[in-house]
């Protein structure tokens, strides 16, 4: 009898570590979040069908830490003249006409003692899929990745295959070469790219 | 005491921070060998720990599983984007920050419409690319919580509308009799729209009186240039080209206006890359200690009223020496005795060597007579037109303190009908004789122009916000001439109106525009194209090749001679029973007027060590005769007129005179500053200004807590400062190198196992290896800080660093990441002083990692010491374990309660820091990140110079080299290279990648010892 309290105590312990361990990461809690946006704008067809570049919205990405979520003028500068009357849009045309900001959901979400440049990497070879997915594809944005710290430290580790030329960073479809790794190795060499594993390097 | 018998380095120097650290009290002896100061680290409260943490544990519990679900964050973008304004990109804008006569060019960095950071404009001849602790912390007075939001009548908020047709009014019946009964006191100031407006009001209402005064300014100094000259000039000094300086009760290097540039020019002249250098020397005589004292190679400690006596003496013996000096003819030479006496012939035998390379100055409390003498005797030495010049300042509205007493007189007797006060605080800080509240009160009509809902706006009928330079429209001229604009920042942040605003509507009843004013003024400044101009002034910060050319100005030695006859020239007559009180603006606050400002009111004063309050100080000598000691509360006397305050000794102060700190002592200045310190201007009348005669000083029997941080982070008998002479640096040129390694007191130890330890052992870690990539280090130049705290308060405003208050600095809880030490060496009467700054050295053998439990602090591969505040649990081991004591622990969340504007400063690159985790300097690691991204951005390397710290930024001495040591090129390898260069407790191999330049004081062999 004890020994089978002391199994079951064992047992429930296993489980409990390895539930949390599951069950309270990232790649359970916040993979696949996909929170209602006030205006149900479509990923898949902006990027992905009309194929327009993530940089006509996210201009700041190559020069900021933030991409920057779009302003309303961006969203006008066409709708003006496209469906004008369209009821989806009716929050978009509010928000210009009344100067209240339209209030995103935010779904990638960093803790604040982390400080992610999103220029850094964008000018370093990582394409938006790398972090985001095929946004292009995506009626509704989710997170995909886990953007927890080990899964950063796993690139920051071995870059290489996470890498891409610099002037295909925001194409989706975008596959590797079968001699990826010779030409990632010639990049990061060319790029000074060495990336940094010490803890002042996204936290300080 | 056994520390102090062991605090000699190898030139035999001794050492002591505090006269209890001299004397060796109980007091000192627990402080020193308890990590944390009582209360500090354990648990004194009557509930038990255990207890305590069972209660927590419940409540943890049931609040445990609320926290689970993802709060929903929102992502706010602009609807229309302002141009050019890049999310997460800092903006820099130049702009001005105007001081009095003076005016400070800086570069102000905005994160999204907020500014955060003041940095000094590398164009500005006032600043050069640094800063002073003042400038550093007006970013905080701008967004004090307590600056007033509203324009009040009577008591009843109202708007600007209101005041406007109320002014139409008093404008149209003021008109008939020219002004008559109208009055403007305004404050001292070289801004062109002002004194082009004050010209228009003077045209409109030339009956009406304009007075400009504020409670600490140069008055004595430009009557004296009046009687030498016959006309206003501002000088200028270039301390860079001097190499002799005598200051006679100067405090060049502090308080005294364009301390900037002031440091800047005499660190230049000190900084040494050999032993073969040259180097200034500088001469102080003074009653208090002051930092320029503190700097001086020779110091003469005279009593305020005494210094002009002995500046006549030395003209007398230059004369002797055979320097023409005709207006002496007729003058009763003062005979002084003692180490004055001693001090003649070698000083003026000095002067008259460096003729054209010298420099006399003059501090704002000496008498006009004294100033009048300087000016000749600069002359006469060859000294003007090389390391003095004279400009003409056209646009000056200088301080007048016979004028202020006159208006009272005409307040008080009914003559003034309305009086417009453009800013100051005369209800606080005017002379207390003239019993200004009193006089204003018999002004039917008073408007007041402040920041803060002050004592004087209280008591007058109209109080109307102003704003702050941040946020208004203005310009001004700097002390050579160059002009430069104030540019706003930022909509007024609580709806102030700037003082030009106010004035054009005081002048013309319009209520016109702060950009349209400046802008019709500069259409007459800028030569060609307006708008091009404008552009340019407004990009640079400075109006190019604006600088006002240095006019031929000759003494007139008749009229000097004459103010030497009319003058008073006194010899020692103070004793224990009639001191000399002296009167001086706070080595940190100034003369009130940044009061509530909390990062000034926690800084440590850079020679008592006191924060958060005002003292007397007196010499220990003078203490120990009146039978008072350290935070003994006395009255202090002065014709009739009563204060009590505390006693703080003072080592190196004059004998029998006591000093007063001014701007304390606040009713109404904020939840920072009201109630802290004491009013010494209740002392101050309009006759003793600066040093007052027959102060009496009487102790009350009981004794007032004072919060000083002169003795948190002793480092015990260490070699810790190393300095030598500029004779002994020739003959021994390594003997900074030598004495850091081989402390004298292990190398001579009698015992033999300290011996052993100091031979050279192989390290038992196996020792990383750092040659690759960056690696960043630090040297700071002892010979060129002067201990004025600019790093200080720079590494607070860009790191997020909290202000704890009084009791917590008491505690020993400060949370500077770079602290300035100083260390008293040699007689206790007469000590000379040395400052040191101390930022965490980033040891790549750190002490503090290897105790850390949970690996919260470790080293990064660029040689970083990094500390990770999310690892840290809150053992405090590392701080325990670090030999420099430069950890600091976040005992509260002193942050939580911070008002949401305070929060609007804070640097967003930077973690604000929660309760129970240790912080400490980065080495400003945001600005080595940014610099490393736009190298990634240009696809290059980092060059040497783009990083720069904060503190070094900030530094007028240029003290602090900060860079990549693995770049042989780069500044920081070249100081490095210096034979001056040690590295703190170097013996126990924690490698320092912060070293020191050893001090060198340059001696006159033939003075007195």
């Amino acid at each position: 009898m004890p020994l089978l309290l002391a199994a079951a105590a064992i047992v429930i312990g296993a489980a409990a570590v390895l539930g949390v361990w599951y069950y309270g990461s990232p790649r359970y809690t916040d993979v696949g979040y996909r929170p209602v946006q006030p205006v149900a704008y479509s990923h898949k067809l902006h990027a992905g069908d009309l194929g327009i570049d993530c940089r006509y919205c996210h201009t700041a990405v190559e020069q900021s830490r933030y991409a920057t979520v779009p302003p309303t003028q961006t969203c006008m500068n066409c709708h003006k003249l496209i469906l004008p009357e369209s009821q989806k849009l009716l929050p978009v045309r509010e928000s210009f006409a009344t100067g209240r900001p339209i209030e995103w959901v935010r779904i990638h979400k960093m803790p604040d003692y982390a400080y992610f440049d999103h220029a850094r990497h964008v000018q370093s070879g990582v394409g938006c899929f790398s972090c985001h997915g095929n946004v292009a594809q995506m009626e509704v944005v989710e997170q995909v990745q886990p953007l927890s710290m080990s899964w950063c430290l796993s690139c920051h580790r071995n870059p290489a295959p996470h890498l891409r030329p610099l002037d295909q960073i925001t194409n989706m479809t975008w596959a590797p070469a079968p001699d990826h790794a010779d030409w990632a190795e010639r990049f990061m060499q060319e790029h000074h790219i060495r990336p940094s594993e010490d803890c002042w390097t996204c936290h300080r | 005491m056994s520390s102090l018998k062991d605090d000699r380095s190898l030139t035999g120097r001794q050492y002591w921070r505090s006269l209890d650290q001299l004397t060796g009290t109980p007091e000192f002896e627990e402080w020193l060998h308890r990590e944390f100061p009582q209360g500090a680290s354990e648990w004194a409260n009557a509930w038990s720990r255990r207890s305590f943490l069972t209660l927590m544990g419940a409540s943890l519990a049931l609040a445990g599983l609320s926290g689970c679900r993802r709060p929903e964050e929102k992502i706010v973008p602009y609807v229309q984007p302002p141009e050019d304004l890049v999310p997460g990109i800092p903006v820099t804008y130049a702009t001005t920050m105007p001081w009095g006569t003076s005016a400070y060019g800086i570069l102000v960095e905005s994160h999204e419409g907020r500014p955060t950071k003041i940095e000094g404009n590398p164009l500005h001849p006032s600043t050069r690319g640094a800063a002073n602790a003042a400038i550093q912390a007006s970013i905080l007075d701008f967004y004090d919580p307590d600056r007033s939001a509203a324009f009040v009548r009577e008591g009843v908020n109202t708007d600007w509308g209101a005041f406007v047709t109320f002014w139409r009014e008093q404008f149209l019946a003021f008109q008939a009799g020219g002004g008559r009964g109208l009055a403007v006191l305004a404050e001292p100031s070289s801004s062109p729209t002002i004194a082009r407006l004050r010209r228009a009001f003077q045209q409109r209402f030339p009956n009406a009186r304009w007075i400009a005064w504020a409670p600490v300014a140069d008055e004595r100094r430009q009557e004296a240039l009046r009687i030498a000259f016959g006309r206003d000039l501002q000088p200028v000094f270039h301390y860079d080209r001097a190499k002799v300086i005598l200051s006679l009760d100067s405090d060049f290097l502090l308080t005294e206006d364009e301390m900037v540039a002031a440091t800047h020019g005499f660190a230049a002249g000190r900084r040494t890359t050999s032993e073969k250098d040259r180097m200034n020397r500088l001469y102080a005589v003074e009653g208090l200690l002051s930092v320029t004292g503190a700097n001086a190679d020779h110091r003469l400690r005279l009593r305020a009223r005494e210094v002009g006596s002995f500046a006549l003496a030395l003209a007398a013996e230059l004369a002797r020496q055979g320097l023409p000096l005709e207006m002496l003819g007729g003058a009763k030479i003062p005979q002084l005795s003692g180490a004055a006496a001693q001090w003649l012939a070698p000083l003026a035998g000095d002067l008259l060597r460096a003729r054209g390379e010298s420099l006399v100055v003059v501090g704002r409390r000496q008498p006009s007579a004294v100033h009048a003498l300087a000016a000749a005797l600069n002359e006469a030495l060859g000294n003007t037109g090389r390391t003095i010049t004279y400009v003409d300042n056209p646009d000056v509205a200088r301080s007048d303190s016979p004028g202020l007493a006159e208006l009272v007189k005409g307040m008080a007797s009914g003559e003034i009908q309305a009086l417009v006060m453009l800013g100051g605080n005369p209800a606080y800080n005017a002379p207390a004789d003239l019993e200004f509240r009193a006089a204003l009160a018999k002004v039917p009509t008073t408007v007041h122009l402040s920041t803060h809902r002050d004592e004087t706006s209280q008591a007058a009928l109209w109080h109307l916000p102003r704003a702050h330079y941040l946020e208004a429209w203005g310009d001004a001229r700097a002390v050579d001439g160059t002009l430069s604009l104030v540019q706003p920042l930022i909509e007024p942040l609580y709806g102030g109106k700037s003082d030009s605003e106010v004035l054009a509507l005081l002048a013309g009843g319009d209520d016109a525009r702060g950009y349209d004013l400046v802008r019709e003024t500069w259409r007459g400044l800028i030569a060609g194209d307006f708008e091009n101009g404008w552009r340019q002034t407004l990009h640079d910060g400075i109006l190019p090749g604006q600088t006002a050319a240095a006019v031929a100005a000759t003494v007139r030695p008749g009229e000097i001679a004459a103010a030497i006859k009319a003058h008073q020239w006194e010899v020692a007559s103070a004793d224990a029973r009639g001191l000399e009180g002296i009167f001086h603006p706070c080595y940190t606050t100034g003369d009130g007027r940044q009061a509530n400002n909390g990062w000034l009111q926690e800084l440590p004063d850079p020679i008592t060590k006191l924060a958060w309050d005002n003292v007397a100080t007196l010499s220990p000598k003078t203490a120990e005769e009146l039978g008072v000691k350290n935070e003994d509360l006395v009255r202090v006397a002065v014709n009739g007129r009563e204060l009590t305050l505390p006693v703080w000794i003072v080592p190196g102060q004059a004998d029998y005179c006591v000093g007063l700190a001014l701007g304390y002592g606040r009713e109404a200045a904020g939840r920072v500053a009201s109630g802290v310190g004491f009013d010494t201007y209740r002392l101050r009348t309009a006759a003793a200004m600066h040093a007052a005669p027959g102060v009496s000083l009487t102790p009350t029997g009981r004794s007032y807590e004072l919060a000083t941080t002169q003795d948190h982070g002793s480092m015990e008998g260490r070699p810790i400062v190393l300095e030598a002479t500029l004779d002994e640096y020739r003959r021994d040129p390594d003997f900074a190198a030598r004495a850091a390694v081989v402390p004298a007191f292990m190398a001579e130890s009698p015992k033999a196992q300290e011996r052993e330890l100091v031979r050279e052992y192989p390290s038992s870690w196996q020792e990383p290896s750092y040659k690759d990539g960056h690696q960043w280090g630090m040297a700071i130049d002892l010979s060129a800080c002067t201990g004025c705290n600019a790093c200080t308060v720079a590494c607070q405003a860009e790191n997020n660093i909290p202000v704890v208050g009084k009791d917590q600095v008491r505690r020993g809880r400060e949370m500077h990441w770079i602290r300035v030490d100083r260390y008293f060496e040699g007689d206790l009467e007469d000590p000379r002083v040395v400052h040191q700054p101390m930022p965490c050295q980033h040891c790549e053998n750190a002490p503090c990692e290897q105790v850390c439990p949970v690996a919260a602090t470790v080293h990064s591969a660029e040689g970083l010491n990094q500390m990770v505040y999310n690892r840290c649990i809150g053992t405090r081991y590392c701080s325990n374990n670090c030999p420099y004591k430069v950890r600091r622990f976040n005992f509260y969340h002193y942050t939580a309660n911070y008002p949401e504007t305070i929060r609007m400063q804070q640097n967003p690159e930077v973690t604000v820091r929660s309760r129970g985790v240790m912080e400490k300097c980065t080495y400003c690691i945001q600005r080595i990140s940014r610099g490393k991204r736009q190298a990634r951005l240009e696809n290059r390397t980092l060059r040497d110079g783009e990083v720069v710290s904060a503190c070094q930024q900030a530094c007028p001495a240029e003290a602090i080299v900060f860079g990549d040591i693995n770049n042989p090129e780069s500044n920081v390898v070249r100081v490095k290279k210096s034979n001056r260069d040690y590295a703190l407790l170097g013996e126990y191999n924690t490698q320092p990648r912060t070293t020191y330049l050893a001090r060198i004081r340059n001696l006159n062999p033939e003075m007195p010892a």
